[in-house]
């Protein structure tokens, strides 16, 4: 687990000096982007616009990336060869004609398109995703939302998240591992002990989760944690101002882009598979 | 009189059970803590001693409910002596704070700095003088240069003594540190003791310190109180509490007492009166040494001692062989490098080492949780590679340090039949096995009861038992006595022994050196990876290298057994029946 660890890497870059606020108008400008786009090309470019993103400006390595990239990279392999027999015209780009003859169906280059187009959307979100993560301190999201008049208690929750995942985590293993030893289910078939042994599991973390969460929640407590509505942040917040007009200029072409796509749909979403 | 840092005056306590419903919990406790002082909290597992302290900080019955009754007066920097109630919550908290014995339930944050932080920022202290009481803590706790350290990359010491600098950086009068070392390898016991020490010379706090490592810290507290059922005892002062009541609070409570008072108590009661109690190994060669009292010994009618020389039980027959075991996990360096051991039959195998050391991960090759990436593990001759894992499993037993992990069934009685059910006995025979064990390990009354219900105690005995009713031909044990007391710790070694003594081969990883020299056959003490001593405890407690490199420390009978006798033993029964020999001439 320890190369997957999701955290923010110590750097100076132009990410890491953008607020946590400018990054997400960032991201929700290429969310919207990928998802109503249905061209290939625009496709293309979020992506390689992402890549030159996290390749010259978030100050990580690209090897860092691609450490989580090859984790989701057989789903998106999955995405890029089921989908296009699924596919319903919905491309604005590449010829009906037949590019592969399969025993289930023959392809066009628009369906084999209509698979690269879904990839290419789930890389330019997981890169621009990756980017926010490994540039941002967890303290500085709080801090940002805070600041913004969000409970810095409920903003502080997706930290102790990332605290508390490895641990969880190691539990799951363990109570798998029991299962295993003690060979829970031994007299039911195959699908009867997996159903049991799923609900063993989710038992038994609810339990030990619980009792986890009612000694954390005393730690908290007894350190201040919501004695005042507000706190210090002993942190300097980073926040450029060339960050807040990138962010709000991915924002309005996002939108833009979303608007001008919306009138161009002809009552067909691009993700809708008919 | 000195002045009070906390007086606990006519305080009872009931939990909250159900609707309208409530279980005493305390009775009409009262006693003082003194400003400055360090006091010693004991009790037997389950006696209330962590439900003091959290009445005291005052998470009970202001967090999770329950009912009080009597006064809890805090001495506040400013205010002076008053009553808790009257203070807010996070004047209460400043006062009167707490570190919990686990370190991981306490770590909300990614970095060291954060971490120290987070209740100065909480506290709505100044931004500027946040960053230097982060420095004076971490001072403190002797972890300079670790501001910038991920909390998740600390060892299990480090993470207790930055816990520690958490608590100290928010300035409390009384800080409160619960079994701070229970979860700790002898190396991060030592760093937090020392931490503990160093915050008694620079720090004007009150400590209440509540601890099983008797023998590290007798010397040094000023007071000992003693929590027993319901009500509170003391406090005393060290040295009168173990005159009165050490062998009472060993012998019928089952709690540690430091080794040397537990030499000096058998040999009062034997007739030879060393004068003053000793606390200490020095103390007790020293009152031998100046010969006081030892005329008129009685002869001994104890067990012949066993000498700590003592060559290895003849070993029975080997079910286990590790040849040139290396294992790494995916993306990691080499956990194991060549590690080769033998497990026997008969045998009381103490796996010993540092945390990180790779105890664990053998272990879990013994019953093919993880298998070698290279090199073998045979299981009567066949690698562990070729078993079908529940064939293995069934052979060779794995018990986790935490009970809770490995219960699978809605009742104690279920959970112990889950094993024998497995192997497809008739009915009969289930039913008057599990009735046998349930009184064996004393769950009869709790035969119906969901075992996530039990206290601790009553978990790591149903664990062991659960585990051990299908006659395994190995047991494994990951830190079995972890957070119990003496007397439980003894009953469940025993249980172990006779299993042994059955035939079965026990392996016990463990950091608790006096359980391995009172019980283990044979140790093997790992050090990265490898085994670099496999002997008799006595031979590790010889091998001065063995212990620098693994990080162990022998039991202080060891020590001052070698200064007075010559040759050293592992038992305190042991090094008593010599010293009266030697009084009788």
């Amino acid at each position: 687990m320890d190369n997957l660890e999701l955290s923010y890497r110590h750097a100076d870059s132009a990410f890491h000096r953008m607020s946590p606020f400018a990054k997400m108008l960032y991201i929700t400008a290429v969310s919207l982007a990928a998802i109503f786009n249905s061209s290939l090309y625009v496709g293309a470019f979020l992506f390689l616009f992402t890549l030159v993103c996290a390749a010259f400006f978030s100050g990580v390595s690209l090897r860092t990336y691609w450490t989580f990239g090859k984790v989701i990279m057989p789903f998106i392999l999955i995405l890029a060869l089921i989908f296009p027999f699924f596919y319903k015209e919905h491309l604005t780009v590449g010829s009906t004609s037949i590019a592969i003859h399969t025993p289930i169906k023959d392809l066009s280059w628009s369906a084999l398109g209509f698979g690269a187009l879904l990839a290419l959307r789930f890389l330019a979100i997981g890169v621009s995703g990756l980017t926010f993560a490994f540039t941002t301190h967890p303290t500085d999201l709080v801090q940002n939302f805070s600041k913004r008049g969000l409970d810095y208690r409920f903003v502080h929750a997706p930290v102790l998240g990332l605290v508390l995942f490895p641990s969880f985590l190691e539990l799951a293993r363990d109570i798998s591992t029991t299962q295993r030893i003690r060979d829970l289910g031994q007299d039911r078939n195959w699908l009867a002990r997996k159903l049991l042994r799923l609900k063993h599991l989710a038992f038994a973390l609810l339990v030990l989760g619980l009792r986890r969460g009612q000694t954390q929640a005393m730690a908290l407590d007894i350190r201040g944690y919501g004695a005042h509505k507000t706190r210090t942040f002993m942190r300097p917040m980073p926040n450029s101002r060339a960050g807040i007009v990138f962010g709000w200029a991915c924002f309005a072409a996002g939108l833009l882009y979303l608007v001008l796509q919306l009138g161009n749909l002809s009552g067909k979403m691009p993700w809708d598979l008919g | 009189m000195p002045e009070p840092a906390l007086v606990v005056e006519d305080y009872s306590f009931w939990y909250k059970v159900g609707e309208g419903e409530r279980v005493l919990a305390l009775d009409d406790v009262s006693f003082e803590v003194a400003k400055g002082e360090l006091l010693l909290v004991l009790g037997t597992s389950g006696a209330g001693k962590s439900t003091l302290a959290l009445n005291l900080v005052g998470i009970y019955p202001d967090f999770f409910g329950g009912w009080n009754q009597g006064r809890i007066l805090v001495n506040h920097p400013r205010r002076g002596v008053v009553n808790r109630r009257q203070l807010d919550q996070g004047e209460r908290f400043r006062t009167v704070n707490m570190l919990f014995q686990n370190p991981e339930d306490q770590i909300v944050t990614l970095t060291v700095e954060e971490e120290i932080g987070f209740a100065l920022e909480n506290y709505l202290v100044p931004v500027a003088e946040i960053g230097a009481r982060i420095d004076r803590a971490l001072d403190l706790v002797g972890l300079d240069g670790f501001r910038e350290r991920s909390t998740l990359k600390l060892s299990g010491g480090e993470k207790q003594r930055v816990a520690l600098a958490a608590m100290l950086a928010l300035e409390p009068s009384v800080l409160i540190l619960d079994e701070p070392t229970s979860n700790l390898d002898p190396v991060g016991t030592a760093e937090v003791l020392e931490a503990v020490d160093r915050i008694r010379e620079r720090l004007d706090i009150t400590l209440i310190l509540v601890e099983h490592e008797v023998d590290e810290v007798f010397n040094k507290v000023d007071r000992v109180l003693l929590v027993d059922g319901l009500k509170v005892l003391g406090p005393y002062a060290p040295r009168t509490f173990l005159e009165e009541r050490g062998l009472a609070v060993r012998d019928h409570m089952g709690l540690w007492i430091p080794q040397a008072a537990e030499v000096a108590l058998g040999l009062r009661q034997a007739g030879l009166d060393l004068g003053p109690l000793p606390l200490t190994g020095d103390e007790l060669v020293t009152a031998l040494r100046a010969g006081s009292g030892t005329n008129g010994a009685r002869a001994s009618a104890g067990p012949a001692p066993q000498a700590a020389t003592q060559p290895l039980r003849t070993p029975g027959e080997t079910v286990i062989e590790l040849r040139d075991v290396e294992f790494s996990y995916p993306s990691r360096s080499a956990v194991l490098h060549g590690l080769n051991l033998d497990i026997r039959r008969g045998e009381l195998l103490a796996v010993v080492g540092q945390n990180g050391s790779g105890k664990s991960t053998l272990a879990a090759q013994l019953n093919g949780i993880l298998k070698p990436t290279r090199g073998e593990v045979l299981v009567h001759g066949k690698p562990t590679t070729s078993y079908r894992f529940t064939d293995l499993a069934r052979r060779v037993a794995y018990i986790f340090q935490m009970p809770e992990k490995q219960f699978i069934r809605n009742s104690v009685h279920d959970e112990m039949a889950h094993g024998l059910s497995a192997l497809k006995l008739p009915s009969d025979q289930i039913a008057a096995r599990v009735d046998d064990f349930l009184q064996r390990v004393r769950l009869a009354e709790r035969r119906d009861a969901s075992p996530y219900l039990l206290s601790h105690g009553q978990k790591r005995r149903l664990s062991v038992a659960c585990m051990v009713i299908a006659e395994p031909e190995v047991v494994i044990l990951d830190e079995p006595t972890f957070g119990q007391d003496w007397q439980q710790a003894q009953r469940l070694m025993d249980l172990l022994r006779r299993l042994a003594d059955d035939g079965a081969a026990v392996v016990f990883i463990t950091h608790d050196m006096r359980l391995v020299a009172q019980y283990a056959d044979r140790c093997a003490a790992l050090c990265d990876g490898q085994v670099i001593y496999d002997g008799t405890p006595a031979g590790l407690f010889g091998r001065p290298e063995v212990l620098a490199r693994t990080k162990l420390k022998a039991p202080p009978v060891y020590h001052f057994s070698r200064e007075l006798l010559g040759e050293p033993v592992l038992r305190t029964s042991d090094l008593q029946y010599r010293i009266q020999e030697h009084a009788r001439g």
